[in-house]
């Protein structure tokens, strides 16, 4: 169930109505709680007795270590304990093929032959945004930030909450679970701002990324990149760079308008992280809500960059490197995030102590060349297609400089419209009163609606990071 | 893609990030304006996706496009145009019967323009469509009638819902044809009736609002080429000897009839539209069947809606007599070798009939050697 599908909107619909219909506040809860478990089974029921595991454990883990001393050796078995459990639950469904191959392909170049039994496992959809939600309900109460919830359905709502459950954003649970207690009222104000929120989400996923799919996939899946022209490789990443903005950062859009309209308050996941000026300004714009949760629960727990300038850049490393690891099990990611942390690396060494600046056009240029060499490896089945991909950039590929798609330019000139009108767009309304009357107010949203029909693709295609 | 995609994106952009809170104002001027708003720009959309030559490619599309080939390839040679739906796919070889004309004195060309679960408003608009590419007339257009399509308007719903192909047909028209034919008894049972009602309308919605016209819209005409007639060798359902034979020789009494309202008037309508545009006659068929109800359905409509029409039912026993082995795909479709004895039997039908006129002298003679 997409959430750009219609089957999604009646779904929505219902529980919308259900929802706002009920008056008691444990009525709404269970409301939520049972539409998170229709929407998680309609995925694939099989997996409801996994994301069960992981709610049951991290209940009973964060009830039984509240009591005890902080830092008792029985607190920290049971912390410690549900942490390895999520953690191992996450390894088996999505890393064990990818070890056992790794492992076996290691031996195999040792002259050894190794045999060992295949573990064929399906991805649970959605499995590494909610073990990380997990882990942060965990680490937030043994923190003392929350206290720990008797009411198991309270954390299987927070866990499983259905509008972030398969693509995030990842909310912090001390950020959450206020807000199952505080009142709710329909207002206009929440509808809108909800509405609106979904609105543009709609418009980046059904309206762009779902079109910029077709010129992407052809290229990338077509396991041997060697085949194509420079052209057609330098476009395929440049669309996929709209493509995976759009996708990803639509989904948020519409996960975080959804929850609004039940009253919940989900953070933004993006902000218009092309328009960075810097790696690092790239990584408090891109994926928000993963760059913090590995952050406060990785990076600054490893120290930071509180233990001299050697640690930090291994720090450093050793989040991203994890967090690519996080995206996929490939080497790709590895590689991908190991990059991303070398960028870091680099833009600290360089500016980071000093707050030297150079202009801020060579600055995008640079920030942003950066960011889209990376989407190759992020994307190619291959480090040898990620190869072919940078050489056609750079002109070291044979075949020479052929034509480039028209679309090269229209993706990087919708994504540069995206950020003018997402960071001006408050003041280009108030510069155009015409636009707040109601006739060309409804009229304009009618149209809206038209050309948003005219793009929506009739099969939705699935969200990029529901793999992950 | 098209220029278009980005085109749209980019204002749909601008829109979506305008819209923050909604101006006041009543209700029913901001129910309006929306609707209005979305029709102008629906109509807006259509007009230029027709003016970029862009539509949904779908299998007809690719049928019309090798008719249109075929066309072309016959020169001046009369044309005789088969529409039908799935029977016709598999059962008229269209070179076959061709051959057959052309070793008889005929120089006429055979084209197939048929397609799967295709109902008579959507053969309608390809035919259309057909015609409309070769830029003259046929001479002979023949139109299968079968029971199933004649009492079941919506039987489209059965092989496929909201895909392209389904969007593409629901225009005003076909919707309109599609719910009087449900209303003039083409509903099965009050659920299917309301499930028929609500798959028209939501399908001429999608239609009429253009739902994924610019994204995924192509020119059709550059949809690569798909013979209508298409052969099976192996059967699908194995028909029992004793179901086929009793089937094949049973031969119901039948008196001269009409097919439902619906139907009969929009082949009123189509018939006197392509005579008008100079098709010589308009002509009935139906592939064999085994059910020999569906056989005397048409047997009844020759004598009663199409008297005075050519009308080709398959009830001639030695047809069926020939179509007693294992040619059967299922029971209502015909394996290769079916297809060629129908075939046959449909040369013979032509000729005999003197629905062709006269023969203008053997083009071919037996071995394929042109004739002086």
């Amino acid at each position: 169930m997409i959430f750009t599908e219609p089957v999604f909107l009646l779904f929505f619909a219902a529980v919308f109505g259900v929802y706002w219909l009920s008056h008691k506040p444990e009525r709404r809860l269970q409301t939520l709680f049972a539409a998170s478990i229709v929407f998680y089974g309609w995925w694939d029921w099989r997996f409801l007795g996994l994301i069960g595991l992981v709610i049951l454990v991290s209940w009973i883990a964060a009830l039984r270590a509240a009591p005890l001393a902080p830092g008792s050796p029985g607190r920290r078995v049971w912390l410690i304990g549900a942490i390895t459990i999520h953690l191992g639950v996450l390894a088996t469904f999505k890393y064990f093929g990818f070890f056992a191959d790794s492992a076996a392909a290691t031996l195999t170049t040792m002259g050894l032959e190794p045999s060992w039994p295949v573990l064929s496992l399906l991805l649970p959809v959605g499995i590494s945004f909610y073990v990380f939600q997990a882990i942060s309900y965990i680490v937030d109460t043994a923190r003392g930030q929350l206290t720990p919830e008797r009411q198991i359905e309270r954390v299987a709502l927070y866990i499983a909450f259905f509008p972030q459950l398969v693509a995030g954003p990842i909310v912090r649970a001390a950020r959450f679970f206020p807000q199952m207690d505080r009142e709710k009222v329909l207002s206009k104000a929440l509808i809108w701002s909800g509405a609106r929120a979904f609105l543009i989400g709609f418009a980046y996923k059904a309206g762009i990324a779902d079109n910029l799919a077709p010129l992407v996939d052809p290229v990338y899946s077509s396991g041997d990149l060697s085949a194509w022209s420079n052209s057609a490789l330098i476009g395929a990443t440049i669309a996929f760079s709209g493509q995976i903005y759009f996708d990803f950062a639509g989904y948020s859009l519409m996960a975080i308008g959804i929850a609004r309209l039940f009253g919940y308050h989900i953070p933004k996941n993006f902000d218009y992280p092309y328009a960075s000026l810097s790696i690092t300004e790239f990584w408090r714009r891109w994926h928000i809500s993963l760059s913090s949760w590995l952050r406060d629960y990785l990076y600054i727990p490893l120290g930071g960059n509180r233990i001299g300038e050697v640690k930090t850049y291994r720090n450093l490393m050793t989040t991203m490197v994890l967090g690519g690891l996080w995206h996929g099990a490939a080497w790709t990611f590895v590689a991908w995030g190991a990059f991303q942390g070398a960028g870091l690396c680099v833009h600290r060494a360089l500016f980071g102590k000093s707050g030297q600046r150079i202009g801020w056009f060579i600055a995008l240029i640079l920030t942003q060349g950066f960011v889209l060499m990376s989407w190759a490896v992020f994307r190619a089945e291959s480090f040898g297609d990620a190869l072919s991909v940078w050489h056609a950039f750079t002109g070291l590929r044979a075949g020479g400089a052929d034509m480039l798609p028209w679309f090269v330019w229209g993706v990087p000139a919708l994504i540069a419209l995206d950020a003018v009108m997402g960071l001006h767009g408050r003041k280009l309304k108030t510069l155009a009163p015409v636009l707040q009357k109601p006739v060309v107010y409804w009229g304009g949203l009618g149209a809206t609606a038209g050309l948003l029909l005219a793009l929506y693709p009739l099969e939705a295609a699935p969200f990029v990071y529901f793999q992950f | 893609m098209n220029a278009l995609v980005i085109l749209f994106a980019a204002f749909s952009l601008v829109a979506v990030h305008l819209f923050r809170a909604p101006a006041g104002g009543k209700r029913t001027a901001a129910i309006a304006a929306f609707v209005i708003g979305l029709l102008i720009t629906a109509a807006g959309v259509r007009m230029g996706a027709s003016a970029a030559g862009l539509g949904f490619t779908t299998g007809f599309d690719r049928v019309v496009n090798s008719a249109a080939a075929s066309a072309e390839a016959a020169g001046d040679n009369p044309l005789i145009v088969f529409t039908g739906a799935s029977y016709s796919r598999n059962a008229v070889d269209d070179l076959r019967l061709t051959e057959r004309l052309q070793a008889a004195g005929y120089p006429h060309t055979v084209i197939n323009l048929s397609l799967e679960a295709a109902s008579l408003p959507e053969r309608e608009i390809n035919l259309l469509a057909f015609l409309n590419r070769i830029d003259r007339t046929p001479d002979l257009v023949f139109v299968e009638v079968a029971k199933t399509f004649d009492d079941r308007p919506a039987q489209f719903f059965n092989n496929s819902k909201f895909s392209a192909r389904g969007i593409e047909q629901f225009n005003g028209r076909t919707s309109v044809w599609t719910l009087l034919g449900l209303v003039d008894g083409g509903c099965g049972g009050f659920t299917d009736c309301g499930k028929s009602i609500a798959l028209t309308s939501a399908h001429f919605g999608l239609n009429a609002l253009n739902v994924g016209l610019v994204a995924r819209g192509e020119n059709p005409k550059e949809a690569y080429d798909m013979s209508a007639y298409d052969p099976a060798f192996e059967p699908r359902d194995i028909v029992l000897e004793h179901d086929r034979l009793a089937g094949l020789r049973a031969g119901p009494d039948f008196v001269p009839s009409h097919g439902p309202k619906w139907v009969s008037s929009l082949r009123g309508l189509l018939e006197r539209r392509l005579e008008s545009d100079g098709v010589r006659e308009v002509g009935y068929y139906l592939p064999p069947v085994i059910d020999a109800n569906a056989r005397a359905y048409l047997d009844g409509l020759c004598l009663g809606e199409f008297a005075g029409d050519p009308c080709l039912a398959p009830s001639d026993p030695r047809l069926l007599a020939a179509l007693e082995g294992e040619v059967w795909y299922d029971d209502s479709h015909l394996l290769a070798g079916g297809a060629d004895i129908y075939t046959d039997w449909l040369a013979d039908q032509l000729i005999t009939s003197g629905v062709l006129g006269a023969p203008r002298g053997r083009v071919f003679a037996d071995e394929g050697v042109p004739a002086p």
